[in-house]
């Protein structure tokens, strides 16, 4: 039963990532949900508004983070949920690779879409 | 040993009466992270619409804010971020060892304080431009 | 006396038919002895009904037609105080159909056969006080795992993995032969190892895990706190305690727990499973940071 091939445990480190990014997505997201709710009203935002946020780096930074974390965060406990359901073999190689195809395509899509905000323009 | 009778999983949450609090703790997180990393993906999507310039998003993220409906998917939205908020401290705490004998007591806690800060939310969150 | 005056009436009765008197002294006393016999016999059915307590049982047979589907059967069994699911069960069994299977042995907790499902919850049949219990008592087999017949389950997949973890001691550092040393434990290290060296294999915890349920390979939490009893013990080398982390690091080992608790809230032994598998967690996490 202990095959492992590497000290790398690949069940540690996912579990310790999902940990680490929850402590920071505690804060980032409250954080996030203060700023768009409470300091400005969602109703209220327009593009020039996001702008002006985005174009600070340490904001930009925060937000890209904030993007990487939750989308980890997010798909990783996908996985999880549903190895715990028993899904397996092939069917579970297929979840791996899409999970993390679906991670990619958000995280490249929620950083073109900052880049735009802040008008950077590697886009 | 002849074939033998398998009750399968859906004898389970026939039960829910009998469900303990961590169970409901493990049901509710697993339900509120579905729900958030849905939320992400649309969420990402309808900011896009940044990348083709101001009338689009203004009038997407406005238009979107002067209905009602999605005025209560929000309330909705905070109430499941911050359940999952809160009960993730709780399940932090339990991996660091700390508080383990009220666990079931914590979690309570956290149902109660998501209920508190939903609804003392709501007027922010359904009043103006509605 | 009214038995006098009876005496005299029948008598004369009986004189006149010409029965002998030892005869009708005799026919006398086993009409008492009948009628008192009959007086115990309604008092004890009226107390009977008044303190029977109904239990519903689990019946499956899949080589009986009538059982074939499974069934609850009601049982109603006297009530003593003091008296245990597993007195319950045996009383049917002896009296109303001896056909009723279910495992018990030591019928005080320390065997571990008789682990049921009562009234919702996993419960060992002999720790469990019949009194304690909301009539009627629904007794059914551990869920999660196939039932061979009635209250029977298989424990097979429960101890393919329990075996999974190398539940031994396997030191192989003895003292030499001429120092005749014990390899000591200090009274700490026990105590660290204390609870989770009470674990009967009763299979209540693995049945209440909803992960255990969903994910066939799982360890489980009964496998993990075995695992654990010899990995936290001193006398054991490093060597051992790595092998014996790698088992459990795997994809199904310690990462699989949600933290769900319910495995802690069954355990007939009060072991705290969870702060076991958590505590693994945490070593197995610094183990591997070592690497880094």
């Amino acid at each position: 039963m202990a095959e492992r091939y590497s000290s790398f445990a690949p069940g540690g480190t996912s579990w310790l990532l999902q940990r680490i990014t929850a402590a920071f997505l505690i804060g980032v997201l409250a954080f996030h949900f203060f700023q768009l709710h409470f300091v400005t009203h969602a109703f209220e935002v327009e593009l020039a508004g996001t702008q002006a946020r985005m174009e600070n780096p340490a904001y930009y930074l925060t937000m890209v983070s904030f993007l990487i974390a939750a989308a980890f965060h997010g798909v990783n406990g996908v996985y999880n949920a549903l190895v715990n359901q028993g899904i397996e073999g092939t069917q579970k190689t297929a979840l791996k690779w899409g999970l993390t195809a679906a991670g990619i395509v958000l995280v490249v899509q929620g950083i073109r879409v900052a880049n735009a905000m802040a008008g950077v323009s590697i886009v | 040993m002849s074939q033998s009778y398998n009750r399968g999983l859906v004898e389970d949450f026939g039960r829910w009466r009998e469900f303990s609090a961590g169970m409901w703790a493990w049901i509710f997180h697993k339900f509120t992270g579905w729900v958030l990393i849905g939320y992400l993906f649309t969420h990402i999507a309808v900011l896009s619409t940044a990348m083709e310039g101001a009338a689009s998003y203004n009038s997407t993220i406005q238009g979107l804010e002067g209905l009602l409906m999605i005025r209560v998917l929000e309330v909705g939205l905070l109430a499941v971020a911050v359940f999952h908020i809160l009960n993730g401290i709780r399940l932090l705490m339990v991996d660091l060892g700390i508080g383990l004998e009220s666990q079931d007591k914590s979690f309570y806690a956290s149902l109660f304080v998501t209920a508190l800060i939903v609804v003392a939310s709501v007027p922010t969150f359904l009043g103006g431009g509605l | 006396m009214s038995t006098q005056k009876q005496k005299v009436e029948t008598e004369e009765k009986e004189t006149t038919e010409q029965k002998p008197s030892a005869e009708r002294r005799l026919e006398k006393k086993r009409e008492k002895e009948r009628e008192r016999a009959e007086q115990v016999e309604a008092d004890e059915k009226a107390d009977f009904e008044e303190n029977a307590i109904q239990i519903k049982v689990f019946r499956y047979d899949p080589e009986v037609a009538a059982k074939q589907e499974p069934r609850f059967d009601d049982f109603h069994v006297p009530f003593e105080k003091g008296m245990t699911v597993l007195d319950a069960l045996i009383y049917a069994r002896d009296h109303y159909d001896s056909s009723l299977t279910f495992r018990h042995s030591c019928r005080q907790a320390v065997c571990g056969s008789d682990a049921f499902f009562v009234n919702g919850r996993q419960r060992l049949g002999c720790k469990t006080q019949l009194g304690e219990l909301e009539e009627p008592v629904r007794i059914e087999p551990l869920p999660h795992q196939d039932v061979v017949k009635d209250l029977v389950v298989d424990m097979e997949h429960f101890y393919d993995q329990m075996h999974a973890v190398e539940p031994y001691f396997q030191s192989e550092d003895t003292p030499e032969a001429s120092e005749l040393e014990e390899q000591r434990q200090t009274r700490e290290n026990r105590e660290k190892i204390k609870m989770s060296s009470r674990c009967i294999w009763c299979g209540a915890c693995m049945s209440s895990c909803n992960i255990a349920a969903g994910d066939n390979e799982y360890l489980g939490p009964a496998a993990i706190n075995k695992a654990y009893k010899f990995a936290m013990d001193d006398r054991e080398e490093e060597e051992l305690k790595q092998h014996r982390l790698n088992i459990l690091e795997q994809e199904h080992g310690v990462w699989r727990c949600q933290t769900q608790f319910s495995c802690t809230e069954v355990c007939p032994k009060d072991i705290p499973l969870t702060e076991h598998i958590q505590e693994l967690k945490r070593e197995a996490v610094k183990n591997n940071l070592k690497f880094w």
